[in-house]
């Protein structure tokens, strides 16, 4: 159920990507972020007003480190601006892929950031493979239509 | 934020091969803090709330963004009132997905809710071309990518049972 919940998350999130990639390339990757962002923010607060519970800890009390999540966010998009013309899209995305799944399998393993710690196992080695095997294919079958 | 879908459209690199390695690293780190953004956010989002964890990420990324663009000075291209309206509505998924993270990640790990995102993705553009929704051209889609989606589908049973 949850699974299903995620999966869907990365179907919005590349329907997004493409919405953003018009905007991106017309007024330029700050402001369309910024709109992205923006809007995000004053949806979420809405959603909040309306929705959300009372909770027993507010975003002042918690941790400062806690909340640098989204400077992690805005460095990656600087750094893919500068990179993706330099290194091409399909290298850019494969090093972004195994930066995220390193580190997501590291902070699993150890349990960093405050995380509960899950061990790799066997079914999640395979889980890895069986995802990089895709991409391979996804790869190729791409660069054979762009011939 | 990123999507898969850009691999499919892949143009050719135009740097020299020194200056593309330098910049690897560079690239993997900043997909590791793709993943640092998620492993923050779950805990986070337990403590504070889904939808207020959220609102951390949109509401600091928000001000950032701004001050960078004020101190970038004057941008090319049509102003944001200019635009088609439809082009304005990628800001309302984000949330969707941020807050997909803060209530995954606790509960089976980032870096099988990085693989579940990926497969939303891959899945998603597969299928779209297949059956052409979303008023999409209708391709032919290969048996390669069909292997990629069967393998993506293996990934997630692994994840699901594991």
């Amino acid at each position: 159920m949850l699974l299903a919940v995620v999966v869907l998350a990365g179907a919005v999130l590349s329907v997004q990507a493409a919405i953003n990639g018009r905007l991106g390339e017309t007024v330029g990757v700050l402001r369309s972020s910024l709109l992205t962002f923006a809007v995000g923010a004053v949806s979420t607060g809405l959603l909040i007003l309306f929705f959300e519970p009372a909770q027993a800890v507010s975003l002042l009390e918690v941790p400062k480190w806690q909340l640098t999540g989204a400077l992690f966010g805005v460095v990656y998009m600087m750094v893919m601006v500068g990179a993706v013309p330099r290194v091409g899209t399909a290298v850019a995305t494969v090093a972004v892929i195994v930066g995220q799944l390193g580190m997501g399998m590291l902070i699993d393993n150890f349990g960093w950031l405050g995380n509960p710690a899950i061990e790799l196992s066997g079914a999640r080695i395979l889980a890895m493979a069986c995802l990089g095997l895709a991409l391979v294919f996804m790869y190729r079958s791409s660069a054979r239509q762009a011939d | 934020m990123q999507s898969f879908d850009e691999v499919v459209a892949a143009p050719a690199p135009v740097a020299r091969p020194g200056l593309r390695w330098l910049l690897l690293p560079l690239v993997i780190l900043a997909g590791m803090g793709l993943s640092v953004e998620a492993g923050l956010l779950g805990p986070l989002g337990e403590q504070v709330g889904h939808l207020w964890a959220t609102l951390s990420i949109f509401g600091v990324g928000s001000a950032i963004l701004f001050l960078l663009l004020l101190f970038a000075g004057p941008q090319k291209g049509p102003a944001l009132t200019d635009l088609p309206r439809w082009q304005l509505i990628g800001g309302f998924l984000g949330p969707v997905y941020v807050v997909g993270l803060t209530l995954a990640t606790p509960h089976i790990g980032i870096a099988m809710t990085m693989i579940a995102i990926l497969s939303g993705q891959v899945g998603k553009s597969v299928l779209i071309d297949h059956f052409g929704w979303f008023g999409a051209t209708r391709k032919k889609v290969n048996g390669e990518r069909w292997l990629a989606l069967g393998l993506i589908v293996a990934a997630l049973v692994l994840i699901a049972r594991g």
